[in-house]
């Protein structure tokens, strides 16, 4: 299917590299690398450089702590959203927001994309992607609260679970007047979900592939990498690689990642070996 | 009829062979459960109903630590065998599933004190609402409170530490021969 990110088009076959950029001064992973405005709009230049399609701009960490009130999260990325629209207008610019009114405020200022983490814990914000003419991606969270950590969580069968409520979500969307192209289904590996839950949704993602909705993949640096491999954050880029293949062999869309040279040239190397794209450049043996 | 060998161990599912890894993240946990769920067992006869207090969604760590021993469970009456699943807060820690409650270490002191003496009175009268909050699985310690455990009960505590942020016990009650 054509995806139709806000005002950008992506034909059938095309696989994106969604850049995060994070307007906080602790994330997981960069640990307030991007808080100060300078460091973050400089970090988008690095990866459109690099060939982000798209970045993804979140004011609030995933992680329990401190509450950030709407307000402040407004304050953290709609400016930023603005800077970063005027300075590159062929981006799409995704916001990771579960708030409605956060989300009305950024697709003011030139936001693409909403990307609801927590599953629609917020109900109204498909109107606010509905009215901008915003693309928005489906999470399954099993609906748990946002910022909070997976805890002794069961499903009967959790990739059911993640198809069930991800196009559940996308089909509410249409009806609130989302345009269908715009909107991407995300299984969301650890939210709402212990190693074992994201290990079986990367297993089956094809599953999830097949119900037809676009599919986006968020691994990079994630628990369920760490777990596996007994490494900390910031020593997890080769285990998430190989989860992207794997999800690229299953035919993924969209990969949220810190990463996207190193990403990048794995999912086309897996398309390349499928079939779905040609090698760059042969000539060996060729000649 | 008060039971005669009572033991009470965390519901964690890491306990589950299922949701096992090529190491052990609870080792030392799993041996203390382990060593409750042996010795609460011995001498019982196949026939001999286990009473298990527990939620729905730890039948079945119950049913695997007693399968092997190929015992009866029952929800409870008149069993002289109890094993009973439940577990402090989850707040213990930033990094805990709950994240940090500052009520959390309050609470569960609370508790471990009440369950070691025993003082059956404190376990019934706890507040479920605020463990709930915090993320404990007390259903079981009410029960214990109202429906199991007596001043003529002794405890022996195999198991007392928050590795993760949630507070586990593994406690284990037998009845005075004497009655004192």
């Amino acid at each position: 299917m054509t995806l139709r990110l806000g005002r950008h088009e992506f034909a059938d076959d095309a696989t994106l590299m969604m850049a995060i950029v994070n307007r906080t001064p602790d994330s997981f992973y960069d640990k307030g690398a991007t808080w100060a405005e300078d460091k973050a709009f400089d970090r988008v230049a690095q990866v459109v450089a690099e060939g982000a399609e798209i970045v993804d701009i979140g004011g609030i960490k995933a992680a329990p702590g401190v509450e950030i009130g709407i307000e402040e999260e407004i304050g953290r990325v709609a400016g930023f959203v603005a800077r970063v629209r005027a300075a590159h207008p062929g981006l799409v610019i995704s916001v990771d927001t579960w708030r409605a009114e956060v989300g009305r405020v950024v697709c003011s200022e030139g936001a693409d994309v909403l990307n609801d983490a927590w599953g629609g814990a917020d109900p109204a914000l498909v109107d606010a992607a509905a009215e901008f003419g915003a693309g928005l991606i489906c999470t399954h969270t099993g609906g748990v609260t946002p910022r909070t950590r997976p805890y002794r969580i069961e499903y009967d069968d959790v990739v059911a679970a993640a198809i069930a409520d991800t196009t559940a979500y996308a089909e509410r969307a249409v009806a609130a007047g989302v345009r269908r192209e715009g909107i991407v289904i995300d299984p969301a590996h650890d939210f709402g979900k212990n190693t074992f839950h994201s290990l079986e949704v990367t297993r089956r993602l094809g599953e999830m592939t097949a119900t037809g909705w676009p599919v986006l993949v968020s691994l990079s640096n994630k628990d369920f990498v760490g777990e596996s491999l007994d490494l900390p954050v910031g020593e997890r880029l080769t285990g998430t690689l190989a989860a992207t293949a794997v999800c690229a062999l299953a035919g993924a869309r969209i990969y949220r990642v810190h990463e996207v040279t190193e990403t990048r040239q794995v999912v086309d190397m897996v398309n390349t070996i499928e079939g779905r794209r040609l090698p760059r450049r042969a000539i060996r043996g060729l000649q | 009829m008060t039971p005669q060998r009572v033991a009470m161990i965390p519901g964690v599912f890491a306990l589950r062979a299922e949701y096992a890894g090529i190491e052990d993240p609870i080792a030392e946990l799993r041996a203390a459960v382990h060593e409750a769920v042996s010795w609460l067992l011995q001498g019982t006869a196949s026939d001999q109903d286990i009473a298990v207090y527990c939620t729905d969604q730890q039948r079945a760590l119950a049913h695997e630590l007693l399968a092997p021993w190929g015992c009866a469970i029952s929800t409870g009456g008149d069993a002289t065998v109890v094993l009973v699943i439940a577990n402090g807060t989850a707040c213990r820690t930033e990094k805990a599933p709950g994240f940090y409650d500052s009520r959390a270490e309050g609470f569960d002191a609370m508790l471990a004190e009440a369950l070691s003496q025993p003082d059956p009175v404190a376990l019934r009268d706890i507040d479920l609402g605020l463990g709930r909050e915090m993320l404990a699985d007390v259903e079981g310690v009410r029960a214990l409170g109202a429906d199991i455990l007596t001043t003529r009960h002794r405890s022996s505590v195999l198991y007392d530490d928050d590795p993760y942020g949630v507070q586990y016990w593994v406690i284990t009650w037998e009845e005075a021969a004497d009655g004192h």
